[in-house]
Protein backbone atom coordinates (compact mmCIF):
# COMPACT_ATOMS: atom_id res chain seq x y z
CA UNK A 1 0.00 0.00 0.00
CA UNK A 2 1.25 3.58 -0.74
CA UNK A 3 0.42 7.17 -0.46
CA UNK A 4 -1.23 7.11 -4.02
CA UNK A 5 -3.10 4.09 -3.41
CA UNK A 6 -4.53 5.62 -0.46
CA UNK A 7 -5.64 8.90 -1.96
CA UNK A 8 -6.98 7.32 -5.21
CA UNK A 9 -9.29 4.73 -3.34
CA UNK A 10 -10.49 7.93 -1.36
CA UNK A 11 -10.90 9.88 -5.31
CA UNK A 12 -12.85 6.76 -6.16
CA UNK A 13 -15.00 6.77 -3.34
CA UNK A 14 -15.63 10.10 -2.02
CA UNK A 15 -15.06 11.88 -5.25
CA UNK A 16 -17.58 14.84 -4.00
CA UNK A 17 -17.23 14.76 -0.79
CA UNK A 18 -15.37 18.14 -0.10
CA UNK A 19 -11.53 17.58 0.57
CA UNK A 20 -10.24 20.71 1.71
CA UNK A 21 -11.57 24.02 3.34
CA UNK A 22 -9.82 27.22 3.77
CA UNK A 23 -10.76 30.65 4.24
CA UNK A 24 -9.81 33.60 1.61
CA UNK A 25 -10.62 36.77 4.13
CA UNK A 26 -13.93 35.97 5.65
CA UNK A 27 -14.87 33.53 2.80
CA UNK A 28 -14.99 30.16 2.93
CA UNK A 29 -13.26 28.18 -0.09
CA UNK A 30 -13.20 24.60 -0.61
CA UNK A 31 -12.48 21.50 -3.25
CA UNK A 32 -13.68 18.15 -3.48
CA UNK A 33 -11.40 14.62 -3.38
CA UNK A 34 -12.23 14.86 -7.26
CA UNK A 35 -10.84 18.56 -7.69
CA UNK A 36 -7.97 17.59 -4.95
CA UNK A 37 -6.67 14.96 -6.97
CA UNK A 38 -6.57 16.83 -10.28
CA UNK A 39 -4.34 19.19 -9.07
CA UNK A 40 -2.00 16.75 -6.92
CA UNK A 41 -1.69 14.95 -10.06
CA UNK A 42 -1.16 18.05 -12.46
CA UNK A 43 1.64 18.69 -9.64
CA UNK A 44 3.23 15.66 -10.47
CA UNK A 45 3.21 15.62 -14.05
CA UNK A 46 4.42 19.11 -13.99
CA UNK A 47 7.51 17.77 -11.63
CA UNK A 48 8.36 15.28 -14.29
CA UNK A 49 7.79 17.84 -17.52
CA UNK A 50 10.17 20.05 -15.53
CA UNK A 51 12.65 16.61 -15.13
CA UNK A 52 11.83 16.21 -11.49
CA UNK A 53 12.31 12.10 -11.30
CA UNK A 54 13.40 10.93 -7.73
CA UNK A 55 14.34 14.40 -6.68
CA UNK A 56 14.46 15.96 -3.45
CA UNK A 57 12.09 18.71 -3.03
CA UNK A 58 11.64 21.15 -0.05
CA UNK A 59 8.26 22.99 1.31
CA UNK A 60 8.20 25.85 3.01
CA UNK A 61 5.40 27.25 3.83
CA UNK A 62 2.44 27.45 6.40
CA UNK A 63 -0.94 25.43 5.83
CA UNK A 64 -2.37 26.22 2.97
CA UNK A 65 -4.45 24.06 0.06
CA UNK A 66 -1.16 24.51 -2.20
CA UNK A 67 1.24 23.49 0.22
CA UNK A 68 -0.64 20.24 0.61
CA UNK A 69 -1.04 19.45 -3.20
CA UNK A 70 2.02 19.78 -4.02
CA UNK A 71 3.10 17.86 -1.28
CA UNK A 72 0.98 14.88 -1.93
CA UNK A 73 1.83 15.60 -6.36
CA UNK A 74 5.85 15.06 -4.86
CA UNK A 75 5.17 12.19 -3.11
CA UNK A 76 2.75 10.14 -5.25
CA UNK A 77 5.53 10.36 -7.88
CA UNK A 78 8.98 9.01 -7.51
CA UNK A 79 10.19 12.59 -5.87
CA UNK A 80 11.07 13.17 -2.30
CA UNK A 81 9.09 15.40 -0.07
CA UNK A 82 11.31 17.73 2.69
CA UNK A 83 8.87 19.56 4.55
CA UNK A 84 11.00 22.43 6.58
CA UNK A 85 9.72 24.62 9.30
CA UNK A 86 8.55 27.92 8.04
CA UNK A 87 9.52 29.69 11.30
CA UNK A 88 12.98 28.58 11.52
CA UNK A 89 15.43 32.02 10.58
CA UNK A 90 16.39 31.74 7.26
CA UNK A 91 20.07 30.38 7.49
CA UNK A 92 18.83 27.40 9.27
CA UNK A 93 16.68 26.91 6.43
CA UNK A 94 18.88 27.30 3.25
CA UNK A 95 21.47 24.71 5.98
CA UNK A 96 18.55 22.30 5.63
CA UNK A 97 17.89 22.83 1.61
CA UNK A 98 21.64 22.11 1.06
CA UNK A 99 21.88 19.55 3.77
CA UNK A 100 18.98 17.70 2.27
CA UNK A 101 20.06 17.81 -1.56
CA UNK A 102 16.83 19.57 -2.43
CA UNK A 103 16.87 20.31 -6.14
CA UNK A 104 13.47 22.62 -5.78
CA UNK A 105 11.48 23.89 -3.44
CA UNK A 106 7.98 25.28 -2.71
CA UNK A 107 8.05 28.60 -0.81
CA UNK A 108 5.05 29.95 0.99
CA UNK A 109 4.17 34.02 -0.13
CA UNK A 110 4.64 34.47 3.35
CA UNK A 111 8.49 33.52 2.86
CA UNK A 112 8.70 35.64 0.36
CA UNK A 113 11.59 37.72 2.72
CA UNK A 114 13.48 34.42 2.18
CA UNK A 115 13.96 34.54 -1.27
CA UNK A 116 17.25 36.20 -2.29
CA UNK A 117 19.17 34.79 0.66
CA UNK A 118 17.88 30.75 -0.52
CA UNK A 119 18.98 31.59 -4.50
CA UNK A 120 22.41 33.06 -3.22
CA UNK A 121 22.80 30.19 -0.62
CA UNK A 122 21.22 27.04 -2.51
CA UNK A 123 23.02 26.39 -5.83
CA UNK A 124 21.60 23.16 -6.12
CA UNK A 125 18.26 24.30 -6.45
CA UNK A 126 16.91 24.71 -10.36
CA UNK A 127 13.27 25.74 -9.22
CA UNK A 128 11.60 28.16 -6.64
CA UNK A 129 7.31 28.29 -6.92
CA UNK A 130 5.43 30.31 -5.12
CA UNK A 131 2.68 29.24 -3.46
CA UNK A 132 0.31 31.67 -4.83
CA UNK A 133 -1.93 31.46 -7.89
CA UNK A 134 0.18 34.79 -9.87
CA UNK A 135 3.31 34.95 -11.76
CA UNK A 136 5.91 36.54 -8.99
CA UNK A 137 7.30 38.46 -11.71
CA UNK A 138 11.20 37.79 -10.25
CA UNK A 139 13.96 38.53 -12.30
CA UNK A 140 15.97 35.11 -11.92
CA UNK A 141 13.83 32.73 -14.10
CA UNK A 142 13.90 30.04 -11.75
CA UNK A 143 11.51 31.70 -9.59
CA UNK A 144 7.77 30.91 -10.82
CA UNK A 145 4.04 30.01 -9.28
CA UNK A 146 3.06 27.28 -8.37
CA UNK A 147 0.45 27.55 -10.43
CA UNK A 148 2.63 27.52 -13.51
CA UNK A 149 3.71 23.88 -12.41
CA UNK A 150 -0.04 22.67 -12.07
CA UNK A 151 -0.26 24.33 -15.65
CA UNK A 152 2.22 22.58 -17.09
CA UNK A 153 1.30 19.34 -15.96
CA UNK A 154 -2.39 19.49 -16.80
CA UNK A 155 -0.78 20.16 -20.36
CA UNK A 156 1.76 17.14 -20.46
CA UNK A 157 0.35 13.53 -20.82
CA UNK A 158 3.04 11.94 -19.26
CA UNK A 159 2.67 11.02 -15.43
CA UNK A 160 5.07 9.42 -13.28
CA UNK A 161 5.68 6.11 -12.57
CA UNK A 162 4.61 4.90 -9.55
CA UNK A 163 6.87 4.46 -6.24
CA UNK A 164 7.97 1.18 -4.77
CA UNK A 165 6.77 0.88 -1.31
CA UNK A 166 10.37 0.79 -0.03
CA UNK A 167 11.41 4.51 -1.45
CA UNK A 168 11.49 7.05 0.61
CA UNK A 169 8.75 9.37 0.23
CA UNK A 170 9.47 12.43 2.86
CA UNK A 171 12.52 13.57 4.98
CA UNK A 172 11.33 15.20 7.63
CA UNK A 173 14.28 17.40 10.41
CA UNK A 174 13.73 16.64 14.20
CA UNK A 175 16.14 18.43 16.73
CA UNK A 176 19.09 15.97 17.49
CA UNK A 177 20.72 15.83 20.96
CA UNK A 178 24.16 16.81 18.98
CA UNK A 179 22.47 20.09 18.14
CA UNK A 180 22.53 19.53 14.40
CA UNK A 181 19.08 18.40 13.29
CA UNK A 182 18.63 15.29 11.52
CA UNK A 183 16.40 14.07 8.52
CA UNK A 184 14.20 11.37 9.29
CA UNK A 185 13.97 9.48 6.25
CA UNK A 186 10.38 7.60 5.39
CA UNK A 187 9.48 5.52 2.48
CA UNK A 188 5.86 5.13 1.06
CA UNK A 189 5.30 2.08 2.93
CA UNK A 190 6.41 3.63 6.50
CA UNK A 191 3.84 6.17 6.12
CA UNK A 192 1.10 4.50 4.59
CA UNK A 193 0.94 1.65 6.99
CA UNK A 194 1.03 4.22 10.09
CA UNK A 195 -2.48 5.67 8.38
CA UNK A 196 -3.72 2.14 8.03
CA UNK A 197 -2.98 0.99 11.41
CA UNK A 198 -4.30 4.18 13.86
CA UNK A 199 -7.52 2.28 14.21
CA UNK A 200 -10.29 5.10 13.77
CA UNK A 201 -12.99 5.40 11.74
CA UNK A 202 -15.45 8.43 11.32
CA UNK A 203 -18.15 8.92 8.99
CA UNK A 204 -16.76 10.13 5.12
CA UNK A 205 -17.53 14.01 5.17
CA UNK A 206 -16.54 14.12 8.89
CA UNK A 207 -15.04 17.47 9.37
CA UNK A 208 -11.27 17.77 10.92
CA UNK A 209 -9.70 21.00 11.46
CA UNK A 210 -5.91 21.11 10.83
CA UNK A 211 -4.26 23.50 13.96
CA UNK A 212 -0.81 22.08 13.96
CA UNK A 213 2.06 23.14 11.85
CA UNK A 214 1.79 20.92 8.66
CA UNK A 215 5.91 20.10 8.50
CA UNK A 216 5.11 17.95 11.33
CA UNK A 217 4.99 14.41 11.39
CA UNK A 218 2.18 13.98 13.40
CA UNK A 219 0.19 16.88 11.33
CA UNK A 220 1.70 15.59 7.86
CA UNK A 221 0.34 11.90 8.41
CA UNK A 222 -2.22 11.71 11.24
CA UNK A 223 -4.38 15.15 10.07
CA UNK A 224 -4.28 15.16 6.39
CA UNK A 225 -3.23 11.27 5.19
CA UNK A 226 -5.48 9.86 7.62
CA UNK A 227 -8.20 12.65 7.58
CA UNK A 228 -8.24 11.75 3.32
CA UNK A 229 -7.68 8.23 3.92
CA UNK A 230 -11.00 8.78 5.93
CA UNK A 231 -12.77 10.34 3.24
CA UNK A 232 -12.65 13.45 5.81
CA UNK A 233 -13.20 17.09 5.33
CA UNK A 234 -10.03 18.97 6.04
CA UNK A 235 -10.21 22.65 7.35
CA UNK A 236 -7.45 25.01 7.22
CA UNK A 237 -6.59 27.27 10.44
CA UNK A 238 -5.23 30.14 8.81
CA UNK A 239 -3.20 31.32 11.82
CA UNK A 240 -3.03 30.50 15.58
CA UNK A 241 -4.15 33.57 16.20
CA UNK A 242 -7.25 32.36 14.88
CA UNK A 243 -7.64 28.55 16.45
CA UNK A 244 -10.46 29.52 18.68
CA UNK A 245 -12.43 31.61 16.33
CA UNK A 246 -12.32 28.87 13.91
CA UNK A 247 -13.34 26.17 15.66
CA UNK A 248 -16.25 28.52 15.59
CA UNK A 249 -16.34 29.10 11.94
CA UNK A 250 -15.21 25.36 10.66
CA UNK A 251 -17.51 23.48 13.43
CA UNK A 252 -15.19 20.00 13.81
CA UNK A 253 -15.91 16.83 14.87
CA UNK A 254 -12.33 15.90 15.07
CA UNK A 255 -9.11 17.86 16.09
CA UNK A 256 -5.90 17.10 16.79
CA UNK A 257 -4.04 19.01 19.26
CA UNK A 258 -0.83 19.25 21.65
CA UNK A 259 -1.08 19.37 25.28
CA UNK A 260 -0.40 23.06 25.17
CA UNK A 261 -3.58 23.68 22.98
CA UNK A 262 -6.07 21.86 25.78
CA UNK A 263 -4.45 24.44 28.14
CA UNK A 264 -5.27 27.30 26.26
CA UNK A 265 -8.80 26.24 25.42
CA UNK A 266 -9.38 24.94 29.33
CA UNK A 267 -8.13 28.76 30.14
CA UNK A 268 -10.77 29.93 28.27
CA UNK A 269 -13.13 28.02 29.46
CA UNK A 270 -12.31 28.94 33.23
CA UNK A 271 -12.41 32.31 32.22
CA UNK A 272 -16.16 32.29 31.27
CA UNK A 273 -17.26 31.46 35.05
CA UNK A 274 -19.53 28.82 36.50
CA UNK A 275 -22.61 30.76 35.43
CA UNK A 276 -22.71 29.81 31.75
CA UNK A 277 -24.21 26.49 30.85
CA UNK A 278 -21.37 23.70 30.21
CA UNK A 279 -22.95 22.90 26.87
CA UNK A 280 -23.38 26.47 25.81
CA UNK A 281 -19.72 27.31 26.75
CA UNK A 282 -19.25 24.59 24.58
CA UNK A 283 -20.82 25.24 21.58
CA UNK A 284 -19.54 29.06 21.38
CA UNK A 285 -16.09 27.75 22.18
CA UNK A 286 -15.61 24.17 20.34
CA UNK A 287 -18.25 24.81 17.46
CA UNK A 288 -20.68 22.43 18.40
CA UNK A 289 -19.96 19.41 16.91
CA UNK A 290 -16.43 18.55 18.93
CA UNK A 291 -16.63 15.02 19.93
CA UNK A 292 -12.45 13.74 19.70
CA UNK A 293 -9.40 15.37 20.59
CA UNK A 294 -6.45 13.60 20.10
CA UNK A 295 -3.24 14.97 21.19
CA UNK A 296 0.22 13.78 21.56
CA UNK A 297 3.90 15.55 21.51
CA UNK A 298 4.18 16.01 24.99
CA UNK A 299 2.81 14.69 27.93
CA UNK A 300 -0.95 16.00 28.73
CA UNK A 301 -2.16 16.41 32.32
CA UNK A 302 -4.87 13.63 32.63
CA UNK A 303 -6.89 16.77 34.70
CA UNK A 304 -7.63 18.18 31.31
CA UNK A 305 -9.18 14.60 30.13
CA UNK A 306 -11.68 15.16 32.67
CA UNK A 307 -12.45 18.55 32.25
CA UNK A 308 -12.89 18.66 28.84
CA UNK A 309 -15.00 15.60 29.04
CA UNK A 310 -17.69 17.68 31.00
CA UNK A 311 -17.92 19.49 28.06
CA UNK A 312 -18.79 16.44 25.84
CA UNK A 313 -15.32 16.39 24.61
CA UNK A 314 -13.05 13.18 24.65
CA UNK A 315 -9.53 13.66 24.51
CA UNK A 316 -7.46 10.58 23.59
CA UNK A 317 -3.56 10.72 24.16
CA UNK A 318 -1.20 8.87 22.24
CA UNK A 319 2.20 8.63 21.43
CA UNK A 320 5.15 8.70 18.90
CA UNK A 321 7.71 10.14 16.92
CA UNK A 322 8.89 11.44 13.29
CA UNK A 323 11.32 8.25 12.90
CA UNK A 324 7.98 5.93 13.69
CA UNK A 325 5.96 7.91 11.11
CA UNK A 326 5.20 8.89 13.57
CA UNK A 327 2.21 7.21 16.00
CA UNK A 328 3.46 4.51 18.45
CA UNK A 329 0.50 4.35 20.28
CA UNK A 330 -2.90 5.44 20.44
CA UNK A 331 -5.88 5.85 22.89
CA UNK A 332 -9.14 5.28 20.48
CA UNK A 333 -12.47 5.79 21.12
CA UNK A 334 -13.71 2.83 23.64
CA UNK A 335 -10.15 1.40 23.71
CA UNK A 336 -8.59 4.17 26.54
CA UNK A 337 -7.15 4.55 29.59
CA UNK A 338 -6.12 7.78 31.28
CA UNK A 339 -2.90 8.61 32.29
CA UNK A 340 -1.76 5.70 29.45
CA UNK A 341 -0.63 7.01 25.96
CA UNK A 342 -2.58 3.98 25.23
CA UNK A 343 -2.10 0.50 23.19
CA UNK A 344 0.73 0.09 20.65
CA UNK A 345 -0.34 0.08 17.03
CA UNK A 346 -1.03 -3.48 15.57
CA UNK A 347 2.21 -3.14 13.14
CA UNK A 348 4.70 -1.99 16.26
CA UNK A 349 6.59 -4.44 18.56
CA UNK A 350 7.67 -3.19 21.51
CA UNK A 351 10.91 -4.38 23.76
CA UNK A 352 12.41 -2.58 26.82
CA UNK A 353 15.85 -1.97 27.64
CA UNK A 354 17.00 -0.95 31.08
CA UNK A 355 13.02 0.59 30.98
CA UNK A 356 13.72 2.64 27.36
CA UNK A 357 11.11 1.91 25.13
CA UNK A 358 12.47 -0.06 21.87
CA UNK A 359 9.85 0.00 18.78
CA UNK A 360 10.14 -2.59 15.49
CA UNK A 361 7.58 -2.04 12.86
CA UNK A 362 6.66 -1.23 9.68
CA UNK A 363 6.47 2.39 10.24
CA UNK A 364 10.21 2.63 11.55
CA UNK A 365 12.02 5.43 9.98
CA UNK A 366 15.08 3.90 7.34
CA UNK A 367 17.48 6.03 8.86
CA UNK A 368 18.76 9.78 9.03
CA UNK A 369 19.68 11.20 5.92
CA UNK A 370 23.30 11.36 6.12
CA UNK A 371 23.92 10.76 9.44
CA UNK A 372 25.12 7.29 9.51
CA UNK A 373 26.62 7.28 13.32
CA UNK A 374 23.72 9.20 14.31
CA UNK A 375 21.44 6.00 12.68
CA UNK A 376 23.18 3.37 14.22
CA UNK A 377 23.29 5.31 17.54
CA UNK A 378 19.40 4.97 17.16
CA UNK A 379 18.75 2.17 15.16
CA UNK A 380 20.08 -1.03 16.20
CA UNK A 381 19.15 -4.23 15.07
CA UNK A 382 16.12 -3.26 14.03
CA UNK A 383 14.85 -1.56 17.08
CA UNK A 384 14.55 1.89 17.33
CA UNK A 385 15.63 3.59 20.47
CA UNK A 386 12.86 5.84 21.43
CA UNK A 387 14.68 7.97 24.37
CA UNK A 388 11.84 7.48 26.61
CA UNK A 389 11.76 5.25 29.52
CA UNK A 390 8.51 3.29 30.16
CA UNK A 391 6.49 0.09 30.58
CA UNK A 392 3.15 -1.60 29.39
CA UNK A 393 0.83 -2.17 32.03
CA UNK A 394 -1.35 -5.50 32.70
CA UNK A 395 -3.70 -4.65 30.12
CA UNK A 396 -1.26 -3.94 27.33
CA UNK A 397 -1.67 0.05 27.59
CA UNK A 398 1.69 1.98 27.03
CA UNK A 399 2.85 4.36 29.93
CA UNK A 400 5.77 7.12 30.22
CA UNK A 401 7.75 7.57 33.17
CA UNK A 402 10.98 9.69 31.86
CA UNK A 403 13.25 10.85 29.51
CA UNK A 404 17.08 8.91 28.29
CA UNK A 405 17.88 11.59 25.82
CA UNK A 406 18.88 14.88 26.63
CA UNK A 407 16.32 17.04 24.76
CA UNK A 408 13.43 19.53 26.09
CA UNK A 409 10.06 18.62 25.65
CA UNK A 410 7.57 21.21 25.58
CA UNK A 411 4.04 21.12 25.66
CA UNK A 412 3.76 22.25 22.41
CA UNK A 413 4.90 18.88 21.30
CA UNK A 414 8.16 20.56 19.93
CA UNK A 415 11.57 18.91 21.10
CA UNK A 416 14.36 20.87 21.41
CA UNK A 417 17.56 20.26 21.40
CA UNK A 418 19.55 22.73 24.18
CA UNK A 419 23.07 22.68 22.82
CA UNK A 420 21.67 23.95 19.63
CA UNK A 421 20.50 26.74 21.41
CA UNK A 422 23.71 27.16 23.46
CA UNK A 423 25.71 26.90 20.82
CA UNK A 424 23.96 30.31 19.49
CA UNK A 425 24.00 31.95 22.62
CA UNK A 426 27.63 31.40 23.29
CA UNK A 427 28.41 33.66 20.66
CA UNK A 428 27.23 36.71 22.44
CA UNK A 429 30.22 38.65 24.34
CA UNK A 430 29.15 38.93 27.81
CA UNK A 431 27.61 34.90 28.07
CA UNK A 432 30.38 33.07 29.65
CA UNK A 433 28.87 29.94 30.15
CA UNK A 434 25.19 29.08 29.17
CA UNK A 435 23.12 26.10 29.97
CA UNK A 436 19.37 26.06 28.18
CA UNK A 437 17.11 24.19 30.49
CA UNK A 438 13.20 23.51 30.19
CA UNK A 439 11.42 25.01 33.17
CA UNK A 440 7.76 26.48 33.22
CA UNK A 441 6.96 25.04 29.80
CA UNK A 442 9.11 27.44 28.70
CA UNK A 443 13.21 27.61 28.02
CA UNK A 444 15.13 29.28 30.40
CA UNK A 445 18.84 30.46 29.92
CA UNK A 446 21.22 30.05 32.96
CA UNK A 447 24.26 32.31 32.12
CA UNK A 448 27.59 32.20 34.20
CA UNK A 449 28.92 35.65 32.27
CA UNK A 450 31.85 36.43 30.87
CA UNK A 451 34.28 37.85 34.06
CA UNK A 452 36.86 39.71 32.03
CA UNK A 453 33.60 41.73 30.19
CA UNK A 454 32.33 42.08 33.74
CA UNK A 455 35.52 43.07 35.17
CA UNK A 456 36.61 45.34 31.81
CA UNK A 457 33.22 47.10 31.66
CA UNK A 458 32.99 47.54 35.74
CA UNK A 459 29.25 46.03 35.43
CA UNK A 460 27.15 45.64 38.46
CA UNK A 461 24.53 43.13 38.95
CA UNK A 462 21.82 45.18 37.30
CA UNK A 463 23.73 46.20 34.50
CA UNK A 464 24.59 42.20 33.73
CA UNK A 465 21.23 41.10 33.99
CA UNK A 466 19.82 44.28 31.44
CA UNK A 467 22.52 43.51 29.40
CA UNK A 468 22.03 39.58 28.95
CA UNK A 469 18.11 39.75 29.08
CA UNK A 470 18.66 42.68 26.23
CA UNK A 471 20.68 40.35 24.06
CA UNK A 472 18.61 37.21 24.40
CA UNK A 473 15.37 39.42 23.12
CA UNK A 474 17.33 40.19 20.04
CA UNK A 475 17.87 36.70 19.73
CA UNK A 476 14.84 35.71 20.48
CA UNK A 477 13.32 38.01 17.23
CA UNK A 478 14.50 35.72 14.83
CA UNK A 479 13.22 32.41 16.46
CA UNK A 480 10.40 30.66 16.58
CA UNK A 481 8.43 30.96 19.36
CA UNK A 482 9.16 26.93 20.76
CA UNK A 483 13.08 28.12 20.58
CA UNK A 484 12.74 31.46 22.36
CA UNK A 485 14.17 31.99 25.76
CA UNK A 486 11.80 32.95 28.47
CA UNK A 487 13.76 32.99 31.22
CA UNK A 488 16.97 34.37 32.87
CA UNK A 489 19.11 33.15 35.52
CA UNK A 490 22.25 34.82 35.72
CA UNK A 491 24.62 32.70 37.70
CA UNK A 492 27.27 33.57 40.48
CA UNK A 493 29.03 30.61 39.99
CA UNK A 494 30.32 28.68 36.93
CA UNK A 495 28.87 25.23 35.97
CA UNK A 496 29.92 22.41 37.91
CA UNK A 497 32.42 20.76 35.42
CA UNK A 498 33.59 16.80 34.66
CA UNK A 499 36.99 15.84 34.51
CA UNK A 500 37.01 16.57 30.85
CA UNK A 501 35.57 19.71 31.45
CA UNK A 502 32.41 19.79 30.24
CA UNK A 503 29.65 20.90 32.37
CA UNK A 504 27.47 18.21 33.87
CA UNK A 505 24.36 19.19 33.16
CA UNK A 506 22.53 16.87 35.71
CA UNK A 507 24.02 19.41 38.58
CA UNK A 508 23.05 22.36 36.69
CA UNK A 509 20.59 23.69 39.62
CA UNK A 510 22.16 22.22 42.44
CA UNK A 511 23.85 25.24 43.69
CA UNK A 512 21.66 27.45 41.75
CA UNK A 513 17.88 26.14 41.66
CA UNK A 514 14.85 26.28 39.55
CA UNK A 515 13.18 29.18 38.58
CA UNK A 516 9.54 30.22 40.14
CA UNK B 1 -14.97 50.55 30.82
CA UNK B 2 -11.67 52.24 29.77
CA UNK B 3 -9.96 50.46 26.55
CA UNK B 4 -7.11 50.21 28.80
CA UNK B 5 -8.96 47.77 30.97
CA UNK B 6 -10.86 46.42 28.49
CA UNK B 7 -8.00 45.51 27.70
CA UNK B 8 -6.51 44.24 30.62
CA UNK B 9 -9.88 42.25 31.14
CA UNK B 10 -8.65 40.16 28.73
CA UNK B 11 -5.30 39.49 29.78
CA UNK B 12 -6.35 38.49 33.24
CA UNK B 13 -8.30 35.33 31.09
CA UNK B 14 -4.98 34.02 30.87
CA UNK B 15 -3.23 34.18 33.88
CA UNK B 16 -4.24 34.59 37.48
CA UNK B 17 -3.25 38.38 38.12
CA UNK B 18 -5.93 40.30 38.34
CA UNK B 19 -6.85 43.18 35.57
CA UNK B 20 -6.45 46.35 38.09
CA UNK B 21 -2.62 44.59 39.43
CA UNK B 22 -1.91 43.99 35.57
CA UNK B 23 0.95 47.13 34.84
CA UNK B 24 2.17 48.15 31.70
CA UNK B 25 5.58 46.90 32.34
CA UNK B 26 4.64 43.33 32.92
CA UNK B 27 5.91 40.73 30.43
CA UNK B 28 3.21 38.39 28.76
CA UNK B 29 5.44 35.43 29.07
CA UNK B 30 8.15 35.78 31.86
CA UNK B 31 6.14 37.93 34.32
CA UNK B 32 2.28 37.10 33.34
CA UNK B 33 3.04 33.78 33.02
CA UNK B 34 1.73 33.73 29.03
CA UNK B 35 2.39 30.11 26.70
CA UNK B 36 3.33 31.19 23.17
CA UNK B 37 0.27 29.79 22.06
CA UNK B 38 -1.54 31.84 25.03
CA UNK B 39 -0.22 35.24 23.67
CA UNK B 40 -1.70 34.37 20.02
CA UNK B 41 -4.81 33.80 21.25
CA UNK B 42 -4.83 36.68 23.21
CA UNK B 43 -4.09 38.67 20.53
CA UNK B 44 -6.54 36.80 18.12
CA UNK B 45 -9.21 37.82 20.62
CA UNK B 46 -7.60 41.57 20.64
CA UNK B 47 -8.68 41.84 16.72
CA UNK B 48 -11.97 40.77 17.50
CA UNK B 49 -13.01 43.31 20.19
CA UNK B 50 -10.93 45.96 19.00
CA UNK B 51 -11.39 45.33 14.82
CA UNK B 52 -7.87 45.42 14.13
CA UNK B 53 -5.95 42.88 12.14
CA UNK B 54 -2.71 41.62 13.24
CA UNK B 55 0.09 39.45 11.59
CA UNK B 56 2.44 37.03 12.86
CA UNK B 57 5.68 38.83 12.24
CA UNK B 58 4.57 42.17 13.88
CA UNK B 59 4.08 40.09 16.99
CA UNK B 60 7.90 39.23 17.81
CA UNK B 61 8.21 43.32 18.82
CA UNK B 62 5.30 42.91 21.47
CA UNK B 63 6.93 41.51 24.76
CA UNK B 64 5.21 43.88 27.28
CA UNK B 65 1.54 44.83 28.05
CA UNK B 66 2.33 48.08 26.58
CA UNK B 67 3.76 47.52 23.73
CA UNK B 68 0.76 45.64 23.09
CA UNK B 69 -0.98 48.37 23.87
CA UNK B 70 0.76 50.49 21.84
CA UNK B 71 0.54 48.14 18.95
CA UNK B 72 -3.24 47.79 19.30
CA UNK B 73 -3.81 51.80 19.25
CA UNK B 74 -1.27 52.18 16.25
CA UNK B 75 -3.59 49.81 14.45
CA UNK B 76 -6.94 51.42 15.20
CA UNK B 77 -5.52 54.74 14.04
CA UNK B 78 -4.52 53.06 10.73
CA UNK B 79 -7.69 51.55 9.85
Amino acid sequence: MLIRDILEESETSYSDIKAVRWLKKKEILEESYSELMAHVRATRKGLLAEGFQGSHIALIGASCVEWIESYLGIVTGKNVAVPLDAGLPCEDLTDLINRSDSEALFLGPKQGAFLEDILAGCPKLRKIWILQAEEPGHADERVLSVASLVAAGENSDADSDRPDYEDVATIIYTSGTTGKSKGVMLTQGNLAENVKAVNYWREPGTVMLSVLPIHHAFCLVMDWLKGFSLGATLCINDSLLHMVKNMAVFQPDVMLMVPLMLETIYKKLSAAGPLIPKKLLASKVFGGNLKIIFTGGAHLDPFYIDKFADYGVEVLEGYGMSECSPVISCNLPGDYKAGSIGRPLSNVELAFENGEILVRGSSVMQGYYKMPEETAETLKDGWLHTGDKGYLDEDGFLFINGRVKNLIILSNGENVSPEEIENKLALGKLVGEVIVTGENNGLTARIYPDQDVVASKHMNEEKIQRELQAFLDKYNKNQPGYRQITGLVVRKNPFIKSSTRKIKRQEILIDEPITE
Amino acid sequence: MTKEMQFKTIVAQYCEVEPENITNEMRFREDLGFSSLDFMSFLGELEDTFDVELEEEDLVQVLTVAEALELMERLQEEA
